[in-house]
């Protein structure tokens, strides 16, 4: 009896040490499942880089920029990988090894993987995965989400009808395709996806939802001139049990939830997000019951004028967010400081136009691109396309370097991730003995 | 002795006991599908007697718990975690007769170089010294490149030093994963530290066995 009261205090301090590495399991925003942590300064960042016919090669392609200040190239790009083809490049995500970087096009549904590992700085194209439809009726990787082993993958659409009922795929660590999940179309769900999110201490994934192939292809003022497909966006979100991978409750979510950022402070329960369409920030949180429940907390600029927030970045402490507005291209910080009271602290314009928006682990820089999709960007001389580095004081955004996208023939810039030479892998020097 | 029931009681059997342990209602095992994630791989390893053996007879024919170690380990937050868990779980599982029949441990070291199978034989002892109830086999392999196929095929990585004489002294970096393997080879589930919970694999456990109709108790 001993023994085993010994071995319940022994693991139960075990617990709290896992409880204490998953507080600071990411730089912010990605799967709690990613280990090899970049705290202190990156060296490169990746950015995952839409064709653009008659630029260049004209193909998708990642994109290595020299992030380290002091490096002789430091704002410089050091490498380009290109696909090939043009098919709407969008989102990346990393393995849980942080080994392999999972990229996806949004239009003709491929999934790339690069191996970032043998050589951080000079990425390698090991697989393409081209049956993601074929297979799963599903088109459009959007979110690629590293659970253990295995990458979780959020479609946008189907090879149906390319509309917005969709699901998510789960590939293993081979590329091979596990099972498929079929986003709820009953009990409320609309059967939209978007982001996907996980807090294992709660067992829940959190799921969000945007729009199918037939309105993220289509010309952007067309769209917006078109009443029924303005119809067809997201408006839900899901709460998923992790382990069964059942949905448990439909949260109602008007304006297309896009990215979804749990508060990484160790006891929080609660995540945010922001809805595109109708501007504002949204608390998830279980309530004192336990229940999961969705409240709009806080605007985003003046909803009426439709600013089209794009992307957030949550701080390491869960106090501060980021939200990037397309439409006015503003970069906006706000205090989270009581996540149901939201308040701005802080904008600034970074761009005629701007999309994603990223941070390092400690806040001190934050890396900010330029492209929403190919066909939704602006036109003429408001089509920029750029990465800015800037860094933060908390108080200022102060610009570091900028790469531009069109004078070096790289195409459109969108998803960001950071690299470091310190996760070089050395297995294969040593593997032959 | 009615502590000892009371207390296995509130581990193996209510679900209110297994809520308060993991912060959350797990679902009922039974209740939801384990996915064929991956075959676990084919090689070649060394036993605690160093004799050579087929890997297959620690991945099949039993529901196996298998954890990629090295014993110089010194990450509370890794190899020694994931031994402990597996020594907590052991405990938990020998007090059901039949589970143990129909399970095993296996730990098996990607340090070759340091990892003897003698030295795995007194690793082994500390966690499992009385050879009762479930079977937890201690393995290394003979080399880098039989290591490797095994890595490879679990897909685990082994941040390993370029210089071959740091690997014998430094550490080998790598993301802590504990593997379900049913019956038929199949890994089922795949843990790390953040989902590393003693509850969830029992009850993953016991899903696999009512999937394979097994008696429970």
């Amino acid at each position: 009896m001993e023994t085993s009261k010994t071995h319940a205090a022994a693991w139960l301090g075990a617990l709290v040490l896992c409880a204490t590495s998953l507080a600071a399991a990411d730089e912010t925003c990605n799967s709690p499942y990613i280990g090899n942590l970049i705290k202190g300064q990156e060296d490169y960042l990746y950015v995952w880089a839409l064709g653009e016919k008659g630029l260049g090669d004209g193909s998708d392609k990642l994109v290595t920029i020299d992030a380290k200040p002091g490096s002789a190239k430091y704002g410089k790009v050091i490498h380009k990988v290109s696909v090939g083809s043009r098919g709407e490049a969008h989102h990346m995500g990393l393995t849980d090894d942080r080994r392999f970087l999972w990229a996806g096009g949004l239009d003709d549904s491929k999934i790339y993987v690069f191996d970032i590992a043998k050589d951080p700085g000079r990425p390698r194209l090991v697989k393409t995965i081209a049956d993601l439809p074929a297979k799963t009726g599903y088109v459009g990787p959007h979110t690629f989400y590293a659970l253990p082993g295995r990458m979780l993958v959020q479609a946008l659409s189907n090879s149906k009808d390319h509309g917005g009922v969709t699901g998510m795929a789960v590939y293993n660590t081979k590329g091979e395709l596990v099972t498929t999940y079929a986003m709820p179309t009953d009990n409320g769900g609309d059967g939209y996806g978007y982001d996907v999110a996980v807090n294992p201490q709660k067992n829940v994934l959190l799921t969000s939802s945007f729009a199918g192939w037939n309105n993220y292809m289509m010309d952007f003022g067309k769209l917006v001139k078109d009443p029924e497909a303005m119809k067809r966006f997201g408006s839900t979100m899901v709460v998923w049990d992790l382990k069964a991978m059942k949905p448990t409750k439909i949260l109602s979510v008007p304006g297309a939830p896009l990215e979804i950022r749990w508060s990484l402070k160790q006891g929080d329960n609660w995540a945010v997000t922001a809805t595109a369409l109708t501007s504002k920030i949204w608390l998830i949180k279980q309530d004192a019951s336990g229940d999961w429940q969705g409240q709009a907390v806080a605007d985003i600029g003046d909803p009426a004028k439709i600013p089209l927030p794009v992307d957030i970045s949550i701080s390491a402490d869960g106090k501060g967010l980021w939200v990037n507005t397309f439409m006015d291209g503003k970069t906006r910080y706000f205090d989270l400081s009581n996540p149901a009271k939201p308040v701005q602290a802080y904008e600034k314009v970074t761009g005629k136009q701007v999309n994603m928006i990223s941070q390092s682990w400690d806040g001190k820089r934050v890396y900010i691109s330029s492209s929403l999709l190919a066909n939704w960007d602006k036109k003429g001389a408001d089509n920029e396309q750029f990465v800015r580095a800037f860094n933060w004081d908390g108080k200022e955004l102060t610009p570091a370097f900028e790469v531009d996208f069109l004078k070096e023939k790289l195409g459109r810039a969108h998803h960001m991730k950071l690299g470091s030479k310190a996760l070089k892998m050395a297995f294969n020097d040593a593997d032959q003995r | 002795m009615r502590k000892v029931l009371v207390l296995a009681g509130l581990l193996l059997a209510r679900p209110d006991a297994r809520a308060q342990e993991l912060g959350f209602v797990p679902p009922a095992p039974g209740t939801y599908k384990l996915q064929h994630i991956l075959r676990a791989p084919e090689g070649t390893v060394l036993d605690c007697e160093g004799e050579a053996q087929r890997f297959s007879r620690f991945t099949t024919g039993r529901i196996t718990v298998l954890s990629l170690i090295y014993t110089r380990c010194g990450d509370g937050r890794g190899c020694p975690l994931a031994s402990y868990m597996l020594k907590s779980l052991k405990g938990r599982i020998d007090k059901r007769r039949r589970w143990s029949d129909l399970l095993r441990f296996v730990s098996l070291s990607f340090d070759p170089d340091h990892d003897t199978p003698a030295v795995m034989r007194a690793y082994g002892s500390g966690y499992a010294p009385d050879k009762i109830g479930l079977p937890w086999h201690f393995l290394t392999t003979r080399s880098h490149r039989q290591l490797r196929l095994l890595l490879d095929g679990f897909g685990q990585d082994v941040w390993m030093p370029a210089d071959p004489s740091a690997t014998a002294t430094g550490p080998l970096p790598h993301v802590l994963k504990v593997f379900l393997i049913d019956r038929l080879g199949s890994i089922r589930e795949i843990y790390t530290t953040s989902f590393l919970q003693p509850q969830m694999v029992l009850n993953d456990i016991e899903t696999l066995l009512l999937e394979d109709g097994a008696p429970l108790d």
